[in-house]
């Protein structure tokens, strides 16, 4: 029998197939649709210190192999947080990382003071696509010096595993993720949505109400593996990988890559069960090609000669 | 509202597929667990291809079932890919289906004349309502708009349960011409403040909009179902927003359709275009 388990820095999970914030509610949601103990973690939809309404409709368009979205951050805020939605997500047999966004740092650090205390919170994942409202609008994670300054200020308020989530929109990813490293995460998921647009030729409006939005699922599985190569290759750090994962083939190119764990995001639309299925399917993966244990697999990818 | 019923990914084979109308096909499912779980207005989540084109599942009303024999069907019209790829089913094709999803009609305890409306595709939840309602043994009236005489379908669902729906269609081509909301109108000004009858709508927007105009004119209580575009159909993705009419505190607040919908109050939401 094949070992799943997998470590991400300071994190030890029983399998490396997590859900990806925001594709996944707050775990309630999906009850009877899948079992949710069988992930090797849940992350939450990202949490703020407020609660958001999220942005007027249409919020998602369809598009050829995959979907933008603009949903404006809407959720419950942290306190609802702790006290509607983290029981549930506590008493389930898997960990637990809680996904902030902020429009500051010190929103974050504000967030985290609200979670310190909660027992059963495994990390936190920084959605750092949130735009950075003290630089213009500009992802918090789009600039090296900007991405070093946020993970500075939260790395002081807390022992838990950090876990940057940066954007793809970038030129060197490797730098941004080298300035997460240096201010001290203990790993970075890769990759948030990619910036994208689409237009309604009968209306001419933009399909989706705030305009640029977030495009996600299979067709921008080649650019996160693309954003994965490089930190692998450039950057010592645990990586998860995320983008367009809907099968074991998927999750496996990612591992291959370099990833030590990965999400399935809007592939959980579409198929709730699809996490479960390829926990089973990378057991059989790794059985069938006489692999003992996950690492492994991890960044075993073969050069050409 | 009715809770939130157990809902399942099944997959279901087709046992049935007809066109109806110009375009639009009845497919009977066969699932004993959505045939049982399933409530009037509710809907289910279909992944019309086995690949991934289109990607995401496509939301289709219950428009009627049989819990005994345990099959379901859905209504659709051809509007795009998914739903000519469903027109090509046969019989012995299985789909996966999520389902039942959302919130559907509430009857209330005090409801003695239920009024039935749909607008064009919107009489696709209603047969399975009207059902459950004259097994109530409530006075159901059904009320049906199209286009055109080729545009109108299950009329012999409502006919095998008594009910002799009143037909309006814009061409004159069967029934009245023009909106079935004149038929209508005539009508609730009889009922006008009865407190016991209630008015169950499903259509288009602008049709919706003039449903819950006539609900507040004639003071009979109504609730509509809306269709939003969804990405997952169970509370997941948070794409399916409407902005709620009855605002909490400052700003804006939404509802889900997938989940606190698709069957609203009608003075609950905000009807956009
Ligand atoms: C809760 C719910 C219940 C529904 N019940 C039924 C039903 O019983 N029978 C039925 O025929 N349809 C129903 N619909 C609408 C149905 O889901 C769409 O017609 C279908 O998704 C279109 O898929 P497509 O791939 O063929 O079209 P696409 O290629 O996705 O789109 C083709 C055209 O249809 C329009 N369209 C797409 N989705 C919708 C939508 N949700 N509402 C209105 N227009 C849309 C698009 O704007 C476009 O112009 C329901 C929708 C919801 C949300
Ligand atoms: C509808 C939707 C909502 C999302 N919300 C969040 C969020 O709140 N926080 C976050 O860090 N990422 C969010 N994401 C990004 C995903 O977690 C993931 O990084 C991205 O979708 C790429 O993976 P995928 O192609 O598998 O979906 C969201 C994605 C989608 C499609
Ligand atoms: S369709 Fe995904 S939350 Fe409603």
């Amino acid at each position: 029998m094949a070992d799943l388990t997998t470590t991400i820095g300071p994190l030890q999970l029983k399998n490396p197939v997590l859900v990806a914030s925001g594709t996944f509610g707050y775990g309630q949601e999906v009850v009877g649709l899948m079992d949710l103990n069988r992930l090797g973690a849940v992350v939450t939809k990202s949490v703020s210190l407020e609660p958001r309404p999220g942005n007027p409709p249409p919020r998602i368009c369809e598009l050829p192999g995959g979907m933008l979205n603009s949903i404006g951050l809407a959720n419950v805020g942290v306190e609802a947080f702790v006290e509607q939605k983290l029981p549930f997500l506590a008493a389930l047999d898997t960990k637990l990382i809680v996904n902030i966004a902020g429009r500051t740092p010190d929103d974050y650090v504000a967030v985290i003071h609200h979670l310190e205390d909660q027992p059963n919170i495994d990390g936190y994942e920084l959605n750092f696509s949130c735009p950075n409202v003290k630089k213009g609008g500009l992802e918090f994670s789009q600039d090296p010096t900007t991405t070093a300054g946020v993970v500075n200020v939260i790395r002081k308020q807390t022992q838990r595993p950090l876990i940057a989530k940066l954007t793809p929109n970038v030129t060197r990813i490797r730098e941004i993720a080298q300035a997460a490293a240096d201010g001290g995460v203990d790993a970075v998921s890769l990759i948030n949505t990619l910036v994208g647009f689409a237009v309604d030729v009968e209306t001419r409006r933009p399909r989706i109400h705030a305009g640029a939005a977030g495009y996600s699922g299979p067709a921008i599985k080649p650019v996160a593996l693309a954003k994965v190569l490089e930190v692998a290759e450039h950057v010592d750090i645990p990586i998860i990988g995320i983008g367009g994962i809907c099968n074991v083939t998927d999750a496996l190119e990612f591992l291959i890559t370099g990833a030590c764990a990965i999400q399935v995001g809007t592939a959980n639309f579409i198929d709730p069960g699809s996490a479960p299925r390829i926990v089973d399917e990378l057991e059989q993966y790794m059985n069938a090609h006489k692999l003992a244990a996950l690492p492994e697999l991890i960044g075993s990818l073969k050069k050409w000669s | 509202m009715s809770a939130l019923p157990s809902r399942a990914v099944c997959d279901c084979p087709v046992d049935a597929i007809t066109e109806v109308a110009d375009g639009t096909h009845l497919l009977r499912f066969r699932s004993p667990v959505i045939s049982n779980q399933s409530l009037p207005g509710q809907f289910v989540n279909i992944k019309v291809s086995g690949g991934q084109h289109p990607l995401l599942r496509r939301p289709f009303s219950v428009c009627r079932v049989n819990a005994r024999e345990g099959w379901f069907e859905v209504l659709w019209k051809v509007v795009g890919q998914g739903t000519a790829i469903m027109a090509q089913a046969r019989p012995g094709d299985t789909f996966s289906v999520i389902g039942p999803l959302g919130r559907g009609y509430t009857v209330p305890e005090s409801t003695r004349t239920a009024l039935l409306v749909g607008g064009g595709l919107g009489v696709a939840p209603l047969p399975f309502l009207a059902e459950n309602l004259a097994a109530a043994g409530t006075s159901v009236e059904v009320y049906v708009g199209a286009r055109s005489k080729g545009d109108l379908s299950m009329l012999e669902a409502f006919g095998s349960l008594g009910l002799e729906p009143v037909i309006a269609t814009e061409d004159g081509s069967v029934g009245a011409c023009g909106f079935v909301t004149a038929p209508l109108t005539t009508r609730l000004k009889e009922l006008q403040g009865a407190p016991d009858a209630h008015l169950f709508s499903c259509g288009p927007t602008g049709f919706l909009k003039a449903m819950t105009a006539l609900s507040k004119q004639y003071e009979i209580p109504g609730q509509i179902a809306i269709e939003t575009v969804m990405a997952c159909g169970f509370g997941i993705c948070v794409g399916c927003a409407v902005p709620a009419k009855r605002q909490v505190g400052t700003g804006r607040r939404y509802k889900l359709a997938c989940i606190d919908g698709p069957v609203f109050d009608s003075d609950e939401v905000e009807l956009d275009g």
